[in-house]
């Protein structure tokens, strides 16, 4: 799980994998991945170790709490959105992108050189993956 | 019940009239900006764009005073790169910043909803455990949610009643014990319905048996922060008292440049406290226009 995880980090973004170096990887149920300490404790019994960071299924959608992380180490499948998208992005939007710049799958989103999150690419149609908790009317950006 | 709150603290306080008009004005907005995900200069940087003007704290680089008061609707508290909190509420972990830097395990003993569990991650740089407890399941999911916004991922969730806690050594303990929360009534606008003696006796004999707990979970030269966002003695010297009497414990003098710390009490209502709480500091909310805070440096 962890190596494929990595891989896909690796082969789709271009995320290196020596930056986890220093944390371990959990599997939970429903294909749940969470990014946590080397280290964590038996007793007490956890109720959660580090964060969501991905989900493996059909395929690996990785958290937008690991994209805001680690996006920036990113080098490809980024978008960077303009003022007008990223405010629909917050908003939960989906939006619109004519560019080469990406492959259908899951992509980066980012603005200004700050990652976002991610979003789901088919041609030119981007479907927010931001999840409702997390959505903000912005105002200042 | 007002008149209770004002006879008693009174004659506690430097400056009567200061410190109840103080409570009764708003409070300046603050934020801490998340060092694992983005610095203060980058900060200051993107706000002086958006117009708003910043006033960095001068005992906190990472701490900011906002002009404008929706922080909330920033792209940057959106990333999670600001956390929204109270200037003394940025205390227990900024008076053990050194002993952070080579701890690798640590325990926030009633951790929700997290300010200060996503501080200690900041300042560990996500290096080595940080155990978040705290009774409250449904306190614990804002927590969670908070730690996953900032990026923490040193953090793992527990979920016991600390008295409860089993056996372990921690070289760092942060106790953010639940009290009566006076120190906050200028942002909740007005003093808290729930007010009265009773209910301050209440927490102090839940704290007593907090500190004593929490300090049989330190492993020995280690640090507790005991604390509390209260005025009341009972809640704060006299839960040192408490421990000073049944536990070897010492206290560490805090110092904390540029700003107003105040002494202890020395005796309440007949008791005399052990001379080592006076190593411990009040805050009151006049004295740097905050919150009122109580902080104490434990050693084992
Ligand atoms: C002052 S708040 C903590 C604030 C938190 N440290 C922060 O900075 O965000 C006190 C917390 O203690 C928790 N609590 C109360 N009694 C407790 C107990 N016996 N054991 C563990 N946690 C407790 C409450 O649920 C509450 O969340």
């Amino acid at each position: 799980m962890k190596t494929e995880f990595l891989t896909y980090l690796q082969e789709r973004f271009g995320i290196p994998a020596n930056l986890f170096d220093d944390f371990e990887f959990y599997g939970a149920s429903k294909g749940r991945v969470y990014l946590g300490p080397k280290s964590a404790i038996s007793s007490p019994e956890p109720v959660s170790v580090g964060f969501l960071a991905a989900r493996i299924g059909n395929s690996i959608k990785p958290s937008t709490n690991l994209i805001q992380l680690f996006g920036k180490y990113a080098t490809k499948n980024i978008i960077n959105l303009n003022k007008e998208n990223t405010i629909k992005y917050a908003n939960g939007e989906d939006v619109i992108i004519d560019s080469k710049e990406f492959t259908d799958g899951y992509v980066i989103l980012s603005y200004q050189g700050s990652p976002l999150g991610c979003g789901h690419a088919k041609g030119k149609t981007i479907t927010n993956l931001l999840p409702k908790a997390k959505r903000l009317q912005l105002k200042f950006l | 019940m007002f008149d209770l709150f004002k006879e008693r603290y009174s004659e506690l306080v430097d400056d009567a009239e200061a410190f109840f008009s103080c409570l009764d004005s708003l409070q300046p907005r603050s934020f801490r900006v998340n060092r694992l995900k983005s610095t203060p200069e980058h900060i200051k940087e993107r706000f002086s764009e958006y117009g708003i003007s910043l006033e960095q704290v001068q005992w906190y680089e990472d701490a900011f005073i906002s002009s404008e008061p929706e922080v909330g609707a920033t792209f940057e508290h959106f990333t999670g790169e600001v956390y929204i909190q109270e200037l003394v509420s940025m205390l227990p972990p900024v008076v053990i910043r050194k002993e952070l830097e080579k701890a690798r395990f640590v325990l926030d003993a009633c951790a929700a909803p997290g300010s200060k569990t996503t501080q200690l991650a900041a300042i560990m740089q996500n290096r080595g455990l940080i155990v978040a407890n705290d009774i409250s399941y449904n306190r614990i999911r804002a927590l969670k949610f908070n730690q996953e916004k900032a990026g923490a991922a040193n953090v793992v969730i527990t979920n016991r009643d600390l008295r409860n806690f089993p056996k372990n050594q921690f070289e760092i303990i942060i106790l953010d014990a639940p009290c009566s929360s006076e120190g906050t009534i200028r942002k909740n606008f007005g003093i808290p319905s729930l007010w009265s003696e009773k209910h301050i006796n209440n927490l102090a004999r839940m704290q007593k048996q907090l500190i004593l707990k929490a300090f049989d979970l330190l492993s020995p030269g280690g640090t507790m922060v005991y604390s509390t966002c209260t005025f009341a003695p009972e809640e704060n010297e006299a839960v040192l008292h408490h421990l000073l009497e049944n536990r070897p414990a010492k206290l560490e003098k805090i110092l904390i440049p540029h700003l107003k710390l105040s002494q202890t009490v020395a005796e309440w209502r007949g008791t005399e406290f052990n001379s080592e709480v006076k190593n411990a500091i009040r805050i009151w909310p006049h004295h740097n226009n905050t919150g009122g805070f109580f902080l104490a440096k434990v050693k084992k």
